[in-house]
C-alpha cells in the first residue's frame, strides 16, 4: 500500500513540477536492524514516480561497504541529495511529518533555478577556510526544524566545505544521547559546540562565524555564546 | 505517517517598493496574505523562522468553527498553502526593524532591505520565560517551551508542566501520552483553562496537579534531574526529567518600536482592532492588545488588517 495519500502524491508532483533539472538521490538501506528502512525505501520509490528528474538509486549498506564509505554514510536508513556531483546533503531516517517538507524543499533547491540563500551568506561560505559540518537533530512533529534542517541542507549544496546531515533524533538514540539533544531543533557544528531552536539565516552565520573562530567547548550553546559574549 | 508537503521559503530578496509588507508567519499573517493576494495588493510576507508561529506548535484545536479536530500544524499548513493558492508570496526572513521614511516604512528584514507603502504587524508572541534559576542552563536539555516537538525525549520519565492556561492544560495532556508521570503546577487555585480542558487534565491517569504552587528553580548537571517548588506547605523539591514552561506570551514587537506606539506589556496599541499610532501600519494577532487570542480572532484581524490596507491604497 503506497505511504503517500492521492492528495499529497498529486501536491508532490505539482511541486515537483518546477524542477529544471535532474536530482540525484542515493539511498542506502539493509535490511537488518533498521525497523525503518522499509518505510524509507517505499517513500522514495513513491517520490521516484512523480518526476521523470528524479534519479533515485537503491543500495544496500552492507553489500555496498565502500560506496558507504565514500559517501560517508555511518547508519541507515541515509538519504543522498545532490545533482550528482557530491555527497554533502545527507538525511538520516524516515522522512516523514516535517522532515518531509525538508527532504522536498532540498529536491526543489537541487533542481530548481534560483540560489535561496542571502547574499551574507554566500559570502561567509565563499570565504570559509575550514570544514563544517552541521548536524541538525530533528523531530517529524517539529514545525519549527524545517527552517533549520534546510539551511544546513543549502549551506551544503552551496560550499564543498560544508556537510549537512540531519537527523531524526528518535530513530538515532544513540546520537541524541552522546550530544545530549532533549530538544529539536539542535544544530552541532564539528561535533562540538551547537546551536539549540530555529535561529534566522543572519544570526546562524553570526553564530558560526564567533563560534569557528573561537572553538568553543563542546558545552557552549552558540545563541548564548552570542548574547553573552 | 503524515507528509508536510509545505516547503520552506527562500531567503534571497531583490530590493523594490512594494504595496504591503506581512510581518509573520501564524494565523493572523496567513489571513491577511490570503485577503492581500485576493485583493491583488503587491505583498510580500515576511515569514519568521518559526513558521505557523505558535499555532503551529498546538498538538490539538478543537475551536476552529468548521473543522472539529486538527493539529495546529495541519490547519497554518492548510492556510499557507491555500494562500499561496491565490498568489501569497513568502519569504523566510525576521524582521530587525521598521521606522517610517517620507509616507512610506523601511523594513530590514535579514540583510534585506524592503520599503513598502503599509506594513501590517502579525510577528505573534514568543512563549514567555519564567526566569527561574536553571531555565535558561538546561533550555534544550530538559527544559522545553514545545511539547509537540520535544515530548518523545521524554517517554517514560516524570516532567513537570507550569501554568494554568489553555496553553499549559493542553499540552500537559499531548505530553502524559508520553510520559510516566506529569505534575502540573499553578500559582493559584484553579485553571484558567476551558473548563473541558481542566476536566479532562483532572481525570488524566498518569497526571497530578499542585494548586498555588510556583517553580523556584531548575536543578541538575548535564541535563534536569529536581526542581524545587514553593507549596503551600513551604519549599519541595521534587524529581524528574524534564521541565515544560507555559507561563505566558511575549509580544515580537521589539522591531517595531519606533514606528508605532505599543503598550506597557509590549503589545502594539491598536484601536478599530486593527489600526496602529502610525497609519499605513497595521496589527493583527497576538501581537495586539486584543483580550481574546485565539486562533480564529487571529484570522479574524487578519482579514480586517488586510481590508484596510486595500482601502488605505485606494
Amino acid at each position: 500500500m503506497a505511504l503517500l495519500s492521492d492528495n499529497d502524491a498529486l501536491e508532490v508532483r505539482n511541486i515537483f513540477g518546477s524542477l529544471l533539472r535532474d536530482v540525484h538521490v542515493r539511498v542506502y538501506t539493509q535490511k537488518l536492524e533498521c525497523p525503518t528502512c522499509k518505510d524509507t525505501e517505499t517513500i522514495l520509490k513513491e517520490l521516484e514516480e512523480l518526476s521523470e528528474k528524479m534519479k533515485v538509486s537503491f543500495l544496500n549498506s552492507l553489500a555496498n561497504r565502500e560506496e558507504a564509505e565514500k559517501d560517508g554514510v555511518d547508519r541507515t536508513p541515509a538519504i543522498i541529495v545532490s545533482d550528482g556531483t557530491h555527497s554533502r546533503v545527507k538525511f538520516y531516517g524516515t522522512p516523514s511529518g516535517y522532515e518531509f517538507s525538508s527532504l522536498l524543499t532540498t529536491i526543489i533547491d537541487t533542481g530548481g533555478s534560483e540560489e535561496p540563500l542571502a547574499e551574507d551568506t554566500i559570502q561567509f561560505l565563499n570565504e570559509l577556510d575550514q570544514d563544517l559540518v552541521m548536524q541538525v537533530f530533528v523531530t517529524p512533529a517539529c514545525p519549527h526544524c524545517p527552517p533549520a534542517a534546510v539551511l544546513a541542507s543549502r549551506m551544503a549544496r552551496y560550499s564543498s566545505k560544508v556537510r549537512s546531515e540531519v537527523i531524526e533524533a528518535n530513530e538515532f538514540p544513540e546520537l541524541s544521547r552522546k550530544f545530549r539533544v532533549q530538544g529539536v531543533p539542535r544544530t552541532v557544528i564539528n561535533s562540538t559546540f551547537f546551536a539549540e531552536g530555529s535561529l534566522s539565516e543572519t544570526m546562524m552565520v553570526n553564530a558560526l562565524e564567533k563560534g569557528l573562530a573561537d572553538n568553543p567547548s563542546d558545552e557552549t550553546n552558540l545563541v548564548d555564546y552570542l548574547q553573552n559574549g | 505517517m503524515d507528509f508536510k508537503t509545505g516547503l520552506v521559503g527562500s531567503s534571497s530578496s531583490t530590493d523594490r517598493e512594494l504595496d504591503l509588507i506581512i510581518a509573520g508567519g501564524g494565523p493572523a499573517a496567513l489571513s491577511a496574505a490570503l485577503y492581500a493576494a485576493r485583493y491583488d495588493i503587491e505583498h510580500i510576507v515576511l515569514e519568521s523562522y518559526q513558521p505557523g508561529g505558535q499555532a503551529a506548535l498546538t498538538a490539538l484545536i478543537e475551536n476552529y468553527p468548521g473543522i472539529k479536530t486538527i493539529s495546529g500544524g495541519d490547519l497554518v499548513a492548510n492556510m499557507k498553502e491555500q494562500a499561496e493558492s491565490w498568489g501569497a508570496v513568502f519569504k523566510m526572513a525576521s524582521v530587525i526593524s521598521a521606522v517610517p521614511l517620507k509616507d512610506r516604512i523601511q523594513i530590514k528584514a535579514d540583510s534585506s532591505t524592503y520599503m513598502a507603502r503599509s506594513l501590517i504587524i502579525a510577528t505573534g508572541a514568543a512563549p514567555a520565560k519564567l526566569g527561574v534559576t536553571g531555565e535558561d542552563k538546561f533550555y534544550g536539555r530538559g527544559v522545553s517551551y514545545c511539547a509537540t516537538c520535544d515530548a518523545p525525549f521524554f517517554r517514560n520519565a516524570h516532567v513537570l508542566v507550569v501554568g494554568g492556561g489553555d496553553s499549559a492544560v493542553k499540552e500537559a495532556l499531548h505530553l502524559s501520552e508520553f510520559v510516566s508521570e506529569l505534575t502540573l503546577v499553578h500559582r493559584r487555585d484553579k485553571f484558567r483553562a476551558e473548563p473541558y480542558l481542566a476536566e479532562k487534565l483532572l481525570s488524566c491517569g498518569n497526571c497530578n496537579v499542585m494548586w498555588n504552587t510556583t517553580l523556584k528553580e531548575i536543578k541538575g548537571d548535564e541535563g534536569v534531574q529536581s526542581v524545587i517548588l514553593n507549596t503551600p506547605e513551604g519549599e519541595k523539591e521534587l524529581e524528574l526529567d524534564g521541565v515544560f514552561m507555559y507561563v505566558g506570551r511575549k509580544p515580537a514587537t521589539e522591531p517595531f518600536s519606533k514606528l508605532v506606539e505599543l503598550n506597557e506589556n509590549g503589545t502594539v496599541k491598536t484601536h478599530e482592532i486593527v489600526r496602529t499610532s502610525k497609519e499605513n501600519a497595521f496589527a493583527a494577532g497576538d501581537v495586539t492588545d486584543n483580550e481574546l487570542r485565539q486562533v480564529v480572532t487571529a484570522v479574524s484581524d487578519g482579514a480586517r488588517a488586510a481590508s484596510a490596507v486595500f482601502d488605505m491604497l485606494q
